[in-house]
């Protein structure tokens, strides 16, 4: 796991993420299409297209937000990094 | 919402109502499952287990819990603590007279419950006229012992025509509480059959109560509501019915129905004496039948892609027929009230 460190910004100090993990609210598992998302505090669902590229319990762990499962092609990368964020924007992924 | 994939069918449910007893304290008119007695051959404790463990295989995210008074049943505690070793989230809807300190600093401990306090009036003698004398006072003593943890708590409260008015005091009670507020649609099934007309809200009260769901975000309908749903609300919730979908249902004797509100013989999906949960979930007949359900007669509704028909139990309880579209969508409440206010001018 990558070390947190201190980062400047803004006149205030933070400490960066170690990485991102599903948020304690959230469940994902495996369905035909891809990985399905649920979040209780909704509750909400997603639905996401990702076939077997991403194993369920994937974000089960704390990962580094470019660190994706190996086998991964680099437009296939591209493709997830958008993904990743876009779990983030919906918090169904939270950094740690 | 993505019916695409609904359409493809999942795995196994996302979540599930399990009606765990059907013993309870109260009297409720309107309760869906006319409980007051325990039922006979109800799940033993290893069974409940087992099912658990069934569930966890399956992937089920979240168990609700409902009844009858889950925590009437002793071992309710045992059949939680299985739930949330294997992740699964859980959510229990109880009328909250048998709360004590106890019992919620036992339930604070872990993060995975949720509980949702059955009231039905922010008038002490609205609620107890629906539910009996002194329920006011003991749900808000629930609520607020629950309120001073970190349980994610909503009150609930059930749309009759007695409470329709009181629906904006109850979320400003609640919100006084510190708790949030979920409103749940009345449904002609059990002892709600029974009571049905006199408990019924109008078509007017219904759309009152749609408006003002559509300016009050944070209210949580639990998706019942989806045939009444505002354009201001769609993305909030589902736009089609999820019985059989993505939900189903598990009564206290283990026998398996799309959804709480269609628990007879016509609707049972299977036994979980006789067969798995997961053989249950992909091969029901009756299930496939509802996954498989289009309400032809709501397609050229403008409102059909909000609510495909709307809750095929109320079709069915008011109708006798599940593909006859929902009595009391949105759509409806307005042609009733204008067909009235004609039948007034003539």
């Amino acid at each position: 796991m990558k070390s947190s460190q201190s980062t400047e910004s803004a006149g205030f100090t933070r400490m960066a993420a170690a990485g991102i993990k599903l948020h304690p609210s959230c469940r994902a598992r495996q369905e035909r299409f891809g990985l399905l998302f649920y979040d209780c505090r909704g509750p909400r669902l997603l639905f996401a297209a990702t076939g077997t590229l991403i194993p369920a319990d994937f974000f089960g762990t704390i990962r580094r937000r470019d660190e994706f499962p190996a086998g991964v092609s680099e437009s296939q990368k591209m493709a997830l990094n958008k993904f990743v964020t876009q779990l983030l924007e919906k918090g169904f992924l939270h950094e740690q | 919402m993505s019916n695409k994939y609904v359409e493809m069918g999942m795995r196994s449910p996302v979540n599930l109502t399990w009606e765990v007893t059907l013993a309870c304290n109260l009297r409720c008119s309107h309760c869906l499952s006319s409980s007051g007695e325990k039922a006979c051959n109800e799940l033993t404790t290893a069974e409940a287990l087992d099912l658990v463990e069934q569930l966890h295989t399956a992937g089920v995210f979240q168990v609700n819990f409902g009844g009858g008074e889950p925590f009437i049943r002793p071992d309710f505690e045992e059949i939680l603590a299985a739930c949330h070793s294997h992740g699964i989230m859980t959510c229990i809807s109880t009328n909250g007279t048998l709360f004590t300190p106890e019992l919620v600093a036992r339930l604070s401990r872990n993060r995975l419950v949720a509980i949702q306090v059955s009231m039905d009036g922010a008038k002490r003698e609205t609620c107890d006229a629906i539910r009996g004398a002194g329920v006011f006072d003991a749900a808000i003593a629930a609520v607020k012992l629950l309120a001073a943890t970190k349980i994610p708590t909503s009150i609930n409260t059930v749309l009759t025509a007695q409470n329709a008015d009181e629906i904006p005091a109850m979320h400003e009670m609640a919100s006084s509480l510190g708790v949030s507020l979920r409103v749940s649609r009345f449904r002609p099934s059990g002892r709600g059959a029974d009571n049905w007309e006199s408990l019924r809200p109008s078509p007017a009260q219904l759309l009152a109560f749609s408006d003002w769901l559509s300016s009050s975000g944070d209210v949580r309908t639990g998706d019942s509501f989806f045939s009444l749903t505002s354009q201001e609300r769609q993305g909030l919730g589902l736009n089609l019915c999820g019985a059989a979908k993505l939900t189903c249902c598990v009564s206290p004797t283990g026998h398996m129905y799309p959804c709480a509100f269609l628990q007879t013989d016509r609707f049972e999906a299977g036994d979980l004496r006789q067969n798995s949960f997961q053989e249950i979930w992909d091969g029901s007949e009756i299930y496939e039948s509802f996954r498989n359900l289009r309400i032809h007669s709501c397609e050229e509704c403008q409102r059909f892609d909000q609510c495909h028909g709307g809750c095929p139990a109320v079709a069915w309880h008011l109708k006798n027929d599940i593909n006859g579209g929902d009595p009391e969508c949105l759509e409806r409440c307005v042609t009733s009230i204008a067909d009235n206010r004609l039948a007034e001018a003539a």
